[in-house]
C-alpha cells in the first residue's frame, strides 16, 4: 500500500532488500558442520575466550541492543538477565521456553527445525552472561519430532565439547537438557513451566517471589523464549548497535512474523520489527485470499485484541505502534481474517480454546472461561439476547487482573475487543427483543472503543 | 515499632506476617477458602482480595512523600492483591471490603463465579450449616446468579478410600486436601485430576486413599466435597452439640470435639491445640465413636446362684463391699487403669490404702510398632502417664500369675479395664476368685467372670483428667448424658447443648440412648463408705483433682481452672519414681 501524506511510514527501512539472519537461506543449516562453516559458535568462542568480555558486559550488550522478549510480553531481555542475583553457592538455571502453543504462533518451531544451533549458541552465551549451570529446553510435547531432531544436534555439541564440562577448554561449564512438555498451553507461562519442569502440575505461581529469586527448585532462574535466545549470538556477532538500529527504535531487531489465516501465502517470514501491517499482508503474504477485503487482524496470537481493517492503516508491527492502535505485539503470530469471516463464530472458537486450557487453579479463570464460551456459543447459535453482550463485558471485568497469571487477561482481551469492535455482528445474531422498543437496551455501538 | 493500617485502624506489629493471617489474628475477618495456616499458600481461590498500598518513597531522600496537608502519600498496587500472599510492610495501608467498594465488588464477583458450577445442594449437603462457602456466599456474595447454562457434571459418591467419600461437583478446587497429603501427612495420595473447570481431587488409578490421617481432609474441605463415609447424611450440624474434650485412643491425648445428637456420639473432629495435635486428628481417633453407643451395659449386675443378674445400684454397692470385707486385704488385687481418669485411679488408690491392701497396678496396652512418631502412639491408652505419676505401676505379669496359681489372690478389683482380653488371666482362672469389675461395654471379656459388674461412664460421659505421654494434663467434659441424676455432670454439661432440654416429647429423643452407668468417682466412694472408709468429696472430681495437685508434686498446678480447654504441662518426673 502506498503511504499517504501524514501516515507513519514503515520503520523497517529498506525491508525488501533485508537479508535474513535468524533463518538465513542456507541448506542444512541445522547440522552442526554446516552451522560452523557459516560462522557458527564464533560468538560463543568470542564471549568465552575474550578476556575483556565479562559476563556483565554480555548482559550490558543485550541491554543496549534493546532486545525485547519474543515470547509475548515483550520485556527487555537485558533487564531480565540483570535481575539474576550475584552468583553464590546455589545452582542457577536457565529455562528456554520452547512450549510454543499460542494459537496462530509457529515461529519457534521454524527456528528449532532450521536453525537450532542459533538457539543453542544463544543459550550458551546467556548461561555465560548469567553464570548459569544448566539450561532446560522446555519444548512443547507435540513437537516430538523437533525434540528428536534437536537432541541429535545437542549430542553433537556434547561430543564436540561445546556443551558440558570445560566448554572449548575455557573452564566454563554448563549443561543443556531437552525437556518434553505434556501438552498444556498453560505450561508456556513461565512459572507453570517451572512447576511442570519440577514434575508437578502446571499451575502458575504467584509473584513475588520472581523466578530470578526463586525459580526452578527454588533456585535463581531465568526463562527466555527460543527466538529471544536466538537473537543473542546476533547481538554478539554484529554488535548491539546493529541490533538496536534494525527495525523499530523501541522494539528493535529481526523478528519472525508467523502469518496465517486468509492470505495467499501464509508462513513464517523474517523481517525487521516495525513493518507496516499492510506491507506484510499485501506484499509479504501475497494479499488476502481470493482478492477479498480484509475484515480483521489479530497481530500477535489469539490472546491479543483483534483490530478491525479500518484500524490498521499506517500501523506498524512493533509494541508502541500496536499499543496505540489498540492491540499488542504478542508473539508476532498474525491471524488474518477476510470479509466473509463470522466474528461471533471465530470468538466462539477462541473462547473454547481458553475454556479448554485454563489450568483451573484460580476461581475467576476456571469458572469464567467456561461461562464466556457458553455465552458466546449461545449467541452464535442465535439464542443469545442483547443483554448477553453486556454480560460478556462485565464478566471480563470480573476476571481480568484478579488471577495469579495473565491467562485470564489473555482470555478476556479477545472477547472484550471482539464484542466492542464488531458489536453489530453480535447484535445481528442476538434474538430480537420481544419487549417494546427501549425495554431492553444494548449499550450500543457508541461505547465501542 | 512498624505499623500497618487496615480500614483506617493502625496496628503495630513485630516479625513477619502475611496480610490475611495478620487480619485474622487481629479479628478483622476476611473471606477466604484455600488459605490454611498450616500449609503452603496457593492463592488460588482469589477470595481474599484486598486493596494494598505502600508509602510513596522519594527516591532522593528515601523519605515518604507527603501531600500539602502533611499526610503520607500512598502508592496503591495497580491490581487488587490476594491478601494471603502479601507480606506486611511498615506503613502499608490495606483496604478490605469494609472500606472499599472495589474490593467489595471483587469479593462478590468471585463468589458468583465460585457458585456457577457448584450444585447448590445445601439442603442435602452435610456441610450445610458450617460450610465456609455457604456462610461466605450469604455474607459477601451476590443476591442471585446470572448464569443460565447447564452446570458442569462431575463424579459423585466416589469412594476415595475406606473412610472418605468425594462429591466432585461440590469441589471448588482449593487444593487443601492435596496439599494436606503432600505437605502434612506426606502420603501424597491425592492429586488434582483433569484440568480447568473439570478438575477435582483423586487418587492415582487403583490406589486407595487409606492415609491414616485421611479424614483430616474432610475437616479441611471448605465445601461438602469430601465427606466421612460413615457420617454422611446421618445428621445435620445444628442438631448436634459439640463438646470440647480429648480422644482416648492413644497416649497423645489429641484435642477433639465430640458431636452428639440424642445422647449418641456421631462423630469426632479435631480441636486446635498447638501444644498437642495442632489442627489434626488421626483416623483411628475418629472411627471409635461407636464404642460409646453400642454394646453398652443396661445397669449393674451381681452374681446370684452362679448367674449374673440385674440389680439396683445400692445392691451392687453392698455386694461389692461385702466381697471386699470378706477377704484378707493382702489377698486383694487392685487393678487401676490407664483408660480411667487420674481422679478415678486416685480414689482406687485411696480405697486400697484404706483397706490396707497393696497399691493398685495397671495393665499396659502397648502395641510396639503401631505408633508413627506423630499423633499415633504405641501405647493404646490415654492415661498410662497419669497412673505412673500417681505411683500406680504396670503389672508384673509373672508375679501376678504365680500368685494366682498359688491361690494367694482371692479378689480382683478391676477399674475400667479387661484383664482377660489383655491376657493377664483366663476366664477359667477367675472362676474361684471374686471379681469386681467397672466396665464400659458388654463385650468386656472379663464380664462373664465378674461377681459384681458396675457399668462405668466413658470419657464422653464423665468429668476428669488425663495425662498424655508428654506429661500434659487435660480435662474431659461430659458430651452425653447418663441415666440418673448427677449434679456434677449436669453442671459440667455444655450450656449450648442443643439437646440439653430434650424431653420425651421430642421426636428424636430416646430414653434408651442414656446409658445406665456411673462415673467411677461416684462408684468408688459409695463402696468405700460401705466398707467403713467414707470418702468426703462432696464437690466431685474437681475436689479430687485439687487434692491430687496439691499433695502430689507430679501434678502440681493441674487444677480444673488452669487446665481449661488446652491443658497444663506438668513438670517432668522420672517414670517409676515413688510418689
Amino acid at each position: 500500500m502506498e503511504a499517504t501524506n501524514g501516515t507513519p511510514q514503515s520503520k523497517a527501512g529498506d525491508w525488501r532488500s533485508y537479508e535474513r539472519v535468524l533463518l538465513p537461506p542456507v541448506k542444512d543449516l541445522h547440522r552442526l558442520e554446516v552451522y560452523e562453516q557459516h560462522g557458527g559458535y564464533d560468538a560463543l568462542r568470542t564471549v568465552l575466550t575474550d578476556d575483556s568480555l565479562t559476563p556483565g558486559d554480555v548482559t550490558q550488550a543485550v541491554k543496549e541492543s534493546g532486545l525485547r522478549g519474543r515470547g509475548g510480553a515483550g520485556f527487555s531481555t537485558g533487564m531480565k538477565w540483570s535481575f539474576m542475583p550475584e552468583p553464590d553457592d546455589r545452582p542457577r538455571y536457565l529455562a528456554c521456553n520452547a512450549d510454543e502453543s499460542e494459537p496462530g504462533t509457529f515461529k519457534d518451531r521454524q527456528l528449532m527445525e532450521y536453525n537450532p544451533h542459533l538457539m543453542f549458541e544463544g543459550i550458551l552465551i546467556a548461561c555465560y552472561a548469567m553464570q548459569i549451570d544448566a539450561c532446560y529446553v522446555y519444548t512443547r510435547g507435540e513437537y516430538v519430532d523437533w525434540i528428536d531432531h534437536m537432541q541429535v544436534e545437542l549430542d553433537k555439541l556434547y561430543d564436540k565439547g561445546y556443551v558440558g564440562d570445560n566448554i572449548m577448554g575455557t573452564g566454563f561449564s554448563t549443561e543443556i537438557v531437552m525437556h518434553k512438555g505434556a501438552g498444556a498451553y498453560i505450561c508456556g507461562e513461565e512459572t507453570s513451566l517451572l512447576e511442570s519442569l519440577e514434575g508437578k502440575r502446571g499451575y502458575p505461581r504467584y509473584k513475588p517471589p520472581f523466578p530470578a529469586q526463586k525459580g526452578a527448585w527454588s533456585q535463581p532462574t531465568t526463562i527466555n523464549n527460543v527466538e529471544t535466545l536466538a537473537c543473542v549470538p546476533l547481538i554478539v556477532n554484529r554488535g548491539a548497535e546493529w541490533f538496536a538500529s534494525t527495525g523499530a527504535e523501541q522494539h528493535p531487531g529481526p523478528v519472525l512474523y508467523g502469518i496465517s489465516g486468509h492470505v495467499n501465502r501464509p508462513g513464517v517470514y523474517e523481517y525487521p520489527t516495525g513493518m507496516l501491517i499492510t506491507d506484510l499482508i499485501d506484499e509479504v503474504a501475497g494479499g488476502v485470499r481470493g482478492g477479498k477485503a480484509l475484515k480483521a487482524l489479530i497481530p500477535g496470537g489469539a490472546s491479543v485484541p483483534p483490530l478491525r481493517a479500518d484500524m490498521i492503516e499506517g500501523v506498524t508491527m512493533d509494541a508502541e505502534s500496536l499499543r496505540e492502535a489498540g492491540s499488542l505485539f504478542g508473539t508476532g503470530g498474525m491471524l488474518i481474517l477476510d470479509e466473509d469471516t463470522d466474528m461471533v463464530s471465530w470468538l466462539r472458537r477462541v473462547t473454547h480454546f481458553y475454556q479448554h486450557e485454563s489450568c483451573g487453579q484460580c476461581t475467576p479463570c476456571r469458572e469464567g472461561t467456561g461461562w464466556l464460551e457458553q455465552i458466546v456459543t449461545r449467541i452464535d447459535e442465535g439464542e443469545g439476547r442483547l443483554r448477553d453482550l453486556d454480560l460478556l463485558l462485565e464478566l471480563g471485568d470480573q476476571m481480568e487482573g484478579r488471577t495469579i497469571c495473565a491467562f485470564a487477561d489473555a482470555a478476556v482481551w479477545p472477547v472484550r475487543n471482539t464484542v466492542k469492535r464488531f458489536r453489530e455482528e453480535f447484535e445481528a445474531k442476538c434474538k430480537k427483543s420481544v419487549h417494546p422498543t427501549g425495554a431492553e437496551v444494548s449499550a450500543g455501538a457508541e461505547t465501542a472503543a | 515499632m512498624p505499623t500497618i493500617t487496615i480500614d483506617g485502624t493502625t496496628y503495630e506489629y513485630e516479625g513477619d506476617h502475611k496480610v490475611l493471617q495478620f487480619c485474622l489474628d487481629e479479628g478483622v475477618e476476611l473471606p477466604h477458602f484455600c488459605y490454611h495456616p498450616a500449609m503452603s499458600i496457593p492463592a488460588n481461590c482469589r477470595q481474599c482480595l484486598v486493596k494494598v498500598g505502600t508509602p510513596k518513597i522519594n527516591r532522593e531522600t528515601g523519605e515518604p512523600e507527603r501531600d500539602d496537608d502533611g499526610n503520607v502519600q500512598i502508592q496503591w498496587f495497580p491490581k487488587l492483591q490476594a491478601s494471603c500472599t502479601v507480606d506486611v510492610q511498615d506503613g502499608m495501608v490495606v483496604k478490605t471490603h469494609r472500606s472499599d467498594e472495589e474490593v467489595q465488588a471483587a469479593q462478590k464477583d468471585n463468589l458468583e463465579l465460585l457458585l456457577i458450577n457448584h450444585p447448590l445442594d445445601c439442603p442435602i449437603c452435610d456441610q450445610a450449616g458450617h460450610c465456609p462457602l455457604q456462610i461466605q456466599a450469604y455474607k459477601y456474595g451476590p443476591e442471585g446468579s446470572r448464569f443460565e447454562f447447564r452446570k458442569v457434571h462431575k463424579p459423585k459418591r466416589v469412594k476415595l478410600g475406606p473412610r472418605v467419600t468425594l462429591d466432585a461437583e461440590r469441589c471448588i478446587n482449593c487444593t487443601r486436601c492435596t496439599r494436606f497429603t503432600d505437605e502434612v501427612s506426606e502420603s501424597g495420595q491425592l492429586t488434582i485430576n483433569q484440568r480447568g473447570v473439570k478438575n477435582y481431587p483423586l487418587t492415582a488409578p487403583g490406589e486407595d486413599f487409606d492415609d491414616p490421617y485421611s479424614m483430616n481432609t474432610i475437616d479441611l474441605c471448605p465445601v461438602g466435597a469430601l465427606t466421612a463415609s460413615d457420617f454422611r447424611f446421618k445428621a445435620r450440624i445444628w442438631e448436634m452439640s459439640s463438646t470440647p474434650s480429648i480422644t482416648t485412643t492413644n497416649a497423645t491425648g489429641s484435642n477433639c470435639q465430640y458431636w452428639v445428637r440424642d445422647n449418641l456420639v456421631l462423630r469426632i473432629t479435631p480441636r486446635q491445640n498447638m501444644a498437642v495435635n495442632e489442627y489434626w486428628l488421626p483416623d483411628e481417633d475418629r472411627t471409635v465413636y461407636e464404642q460409646f453407643n453400642n454394646d453398652r451395659p443396661t445397669g449393674p449386675q451381681i452374681r446370684t446362684g452362679g448367674n449374673l443378674a440385674e440389680a439396683r445400684w445400692p445392691q451392687a454397692y453392698a455386694r461389692a463391699a461385702q466381697d471386699l470385707s470378706s477377704v484378707d486385704p493382702s489377698e486383694i488385687l487392685f487393678l487401676g487403669s490407664a483408660h480411667a481418669t487420674v481422679e478415678d485411679n486416685y480414689l482406687l488408690t485411696q480405697l486400697a490404702d484404706a483397706l490396707g491392701a497393696d497399691a493398685p497396678r495397671y495393665i499396659p496396652h502397648v502395641e510396639p510398632g503401631a505408633g508413627d512418631d506423630w499423633l499415633i502412639t504405641d501405647d493404646k491408652t490415654p492415661n498410662a502417664q497419669g497412673c505412673e505419676r500417681l505411683g500406680i505401676r504396670a503389672v508384673d505379669e509373672q508375679m501376678i500369675r504365680s500368685k494366682m496359681d498359688a491361690g494367694e489372690i482371692k479378689l480382683v478389683y478391676v477399674l475400667e479395664d479387661d484383664p482377660v482380653a489383655a491376657g493377664l488371666f483366663t476366664e477359667e482362672q477367675l472362676k474361684g476368685v471374686s471379681v469386681i469389675l467397672h466396665h464400659y461395654n458388654t463385650t468386656n471379656q472379663t464380664l462373664p467372670a465378674a461377681d459384681v459388674a458396675l457399668p462405668a461412664a466413658m470419657v464422653v460421659e464423665t468429668v476428669g483428667t488425663y495425662v498424655n505421654q508428654d506429661g500434659r494434663a487435660q480435662r474431659v467434659r461430659p458430651a452425653k448424658e447418663i441415666r440418673g441424676v448427677n449434679r456434677t455432670l449436669m453442671m459440667e454439661m455444655g450450656k449450648a447443648r442443643q439437646d440439653t432440654h430434650g424431653t420425651p416429647f421430642d421426636k428424636w429423643y430416646n430414653e434408651e440412648n442414656r446409658v445406665n452407668c456411673k462415673p467411677s468417682w461416684e462408684l468408688l466412694p459409695e463402696i468405700a463408705e460401705r466398707v467403713g472408709h467414707p470418702m468426703d468429696y462432696a464437690k466431685g472430681p474437681k475436689q479430687v483433682m485439687d487434692e491430687v495437685q496439691s499433695t502430689l508434686d507430679a501434678f502440681a498446678g493441674a487444677t480444673y481452672d488452669a487446665m481449661g480447654l488446652k491443658g497444663v504441662q506438668l513438670e517432668d518426673v522420672e517414670t517409676g519414681e515413688t510418689v
